[in-house]
């Protein structure tokens, strides 16, 4: 059950970071934001947070599985967050918006 | 000079990739289908819906089983031509005994290697496998088919083609230009990273087409990488055939030199030796893998030179918990139970390969990363549809034009292995559920009748495409698809349906139960029935949208 509710933070942290790596794109930060300004500060925030939270989904399956496996857990999770963020963004993309909350909403 | 460059890796990219495209259509999806190929044996063979067991005991069950099992005719068939005069009627001197498991398998396979008298080589041996009940010892029918294991694997990377190895060819050729595919596929990609994230369904089919083929392509890129290139390594040995055609003096005087090292006998002695208790050698390796920190059960056991004084066990640990298909063997002299060898630490081109071959067979028990290997699987199969659309949408109104069927060719073929490959599978598991439980005399075996029923459906299928895409030589979109995602909607509920009628294991039963292979095959087939009516439904409304539109590409394509 541990070793379950780990993987699942792992996904869910994976999740995130490729959710903040594509948000600080314009093209998809106005998908998600519509006109709210994304200042350059802001894309470096959330490339940072993209970064930190994929290491931090690859811990977690380092800290439930043997490294060989962990490894090939966190690749293919990272297969699963691009293709997730990218249709939330194709059919949903103001769910991403949640990832930026303390961001202003700007005029839709 | 850069963009000369590009179109040249373009060329390469679409031809390769439409000529051998189809072929890794069915690698990949049945490659995806084969992550859990023994779940799908469980639905296939209602009688082995039961808990995985563990090896059981080889002194009370299964030596007595070995001692019996004799070539069916099939299996002797296959050897018939190989020796000099007849075969006999009863094989006497065992080889090898072998009985394999895995931490997902509730039946257990036992294979014995008979010596063939009068052969015409010396190596030749005659097989036969067995499959048994673990519990009781029982042994299933020889005609059930173990359509997971015993079809789609082999399937996914053979095409079942034997002859020669024919199929091992053209699926090793396939994965290297899968490779090939993928590095010119990079290069082509202009906006890799920027397009990342990038699907645009509402833009035209020829842009959304390409947006799904960049996507599943670029986000799965490491695994479909490291499939292709793993699978090419499992396969070595056939694609370089070095050590069995020039070098195969070499290649016997070295085993003779290792059985040396090893003290492992490479021949028969030809006295007879009684077998000491087997049993006790499981215990004795179990307890050297716990003493290395690598506790585990046994995953394979071979007895060599059966009833020789020769005769060697050698017990080989499930890798369950880690990557690498790594045995871990210890060998024990048949006759008296002493430890010969314990397989040293691999070097470490032996651990690279130990990891690459795990990899890809994955014996390690982790059902998350399983699923991730299905999903990675899929995005392969949704990277190589998209890729074959994209072709047909980007050159069929040019063809109507032109009045060439080359666009219609590949529609039909893309229909053929991408709807048609699903018709296929799921009629075989309609069979499987509709076939007598033994067929009457003078009809081929059960397992055979089912494969009958996959390549008959498949060609059906493939009919069907060809007829039914008549519109594209139009530049319109072909009937075809539609039509077979309504059947495959309505194959994908039918084959839950007839399990439920035949065996009484309806979805409430499967989960409340907690069995998963049974259920978890059911909610696959329902959910793919969902996403092809959804297709479908798709599908109609753009020829609805597209027929209400003036179409003056096609007029002037007539004219």
């Amino acid at each position: 059950m541990h070793d379950a509710l780990m993987l699942l933070a792992a996904l869910l942290a994976s999740l995130a970071g490729m959710g903040w790596l594509a948000l600080s794109m314009d093209v998809h930060w106005t998908q998600a934001r519509a006109a709210a300004p994304q200042p350059a500060v802001l894309v470096t925030t959330l490339r940072t947070l993209g970064a930190a939270a994929l290491t931090l989904s690859l811990a977690l399956c380092l800290a439930v599985d043997s490294p060989s496996i962990a490894v090939l857990v966190w690749c293919m999770t990272l297969a699963a967050s691009t293709l997730t963020v990218a249709f939330t963004l194709t059919w949903r993309a103001s769910v991403l918006g949640m990832l930026v909350f303390w961001t202003s909403q700007g005029a839709r | 000079m850069f963009p000369q460059f590009r179109h040249t890796m373009a060329w390469l990219h679409t031809w390769f990739g439409l000529a051998l495209g189809l072929v890794l259509m069915v690698v990949f999806f049945f490659g995806s289908l084969s992550v859990f190929d023994r779940e799908i044996d469980r639905w296939a063979i209602p009688d082995t819906r039961y808990e995985p067991q563990p090896m059981p005991s080889f002194d009370r069950m299964l030596k007595p089983i070995f001692e019996t099992v004799q070539p069916n005719a099939a299996e002797r068939a296959a050897v018939a031509g190989l020796v000099d005069g007849p075969l006999p009627a009863r094989f006497d001197t065992a080889r090898s005994w072998g009985a394999y498991t895995t931490h997902r398998d509730p039946v257990l396979t036992l294979f014995v290697g008979y010596q063939v008298p009068n052969a015409k080589d010396h190596e030749t041996a005659v097989w036969a496998n067995r499959t048994i009940d673990p519990r009781s010892g029982v042994a299933l029918p020889d005609d059930r088919l173990k359509i997971g294991s015993g079809f789609f694997y082999p399937l996914h990377y053979s095409l079942t083609i034997e002859w020669k190895q024919v199929g091992y060819w053209i699926v090793g050729f396939a994965a290297l230009m899968m490779l090939m595919a993928l590095v010119t596929g990079v290069i082509m990609h202009r906006k890799i990273l920027r397009e990342l994230f990038t699907f645009r369904p509402n833009k035209s089919a020829q842009r959304s087409m390409l947006d799904v083929h960049n996507l599943t392509g670029v986000a799965a890129l490491p695994f479909h990488f490291f499939f292709a290139f793993t699978g090419l390594v499992i396969f070595a040995y056939v694609y370089f055939p070095v050590t069995h055609t020039q070098l195969a003096p070499l290649h016997d005087k070295h085993e003779q030199v290792e059985a040396k090292q090893t003290g492992l006998p490479h021949e028969r002695a030809g006295s007879a030796a009684p077998m000491a208790s087997v049993d006790a050698m499981v215990l004795e390796a179990q307890r050297r893998w716990a003493a290395k920190g690598m506790a585990g059960d046994v995953g394979y056991l071979n007895v060599q030179h059966v009833g020789d004084a020769n005769g060697y066990v050698s017990i080989y640990r499930a890798g369950t918990d880690r990557v690498q298909l790594a045995g871990e063997g210890i060998h024990f002299k048949a006759s008296t139970g002493t430890v010969l060898r314990e397989d040293p630490p691999p070097t470490l081109v032996a651990r690279i390969n130990e990891f690459l071959t795990g990899l890809h067979l994955q014996h390690f028990r982790h059902w998350l990363l399983r699923w991730l290997y299905v999903l990675g699987g899929l995005a392969g199969c949704a990277c190589i549809a998209t890729g074959l659309f994209f072709f047909v949408e980007k050159r069929k109104r040019q063809h109507a034009k032109q009045g060439v069927s080359g666009a219609r060719i590949v529609d039909a073929l893309a229909v053929t292995t991408v709807t048609g490959m699903l018709v296929a599978t799921l009629c075989m598991l309609v069979a499987n559920r509709l076939l007598p439980d033994s067929m009457p005399a003078g009809w081929p075996w059960r397992g055979d009748m089912e494969k009958y029923c996959f390549w008959g459906a498949w060609l059906l299928a493939s009919v069907h495409g060809l007829w039914r895409t008549a519109p594209v030589a139009q530049a319109r979109l072909a009937p075809a698809w539609r039509e077979q995602c309504l059947a495959i909607a309505a194959l994908a509920v039918i084959a839950p349906l007839l399990n439920w009628i035949t065996t009484g294991d309806h979805l409430a039963r499967t989960i409340g139960a907690g069995y998963w292979p049974v259920a978890g095959a059911d909610l696959f087939m329902l959910t793919g029935s969902v996403l092809a009516l959804l297709a479908a439904r798709k599908l109609q409304r753009r020829d609805a949208l597209r027929a209400a539109a003036p179409a003056p590409m096609l007029e002037a394509g007539h004219a």
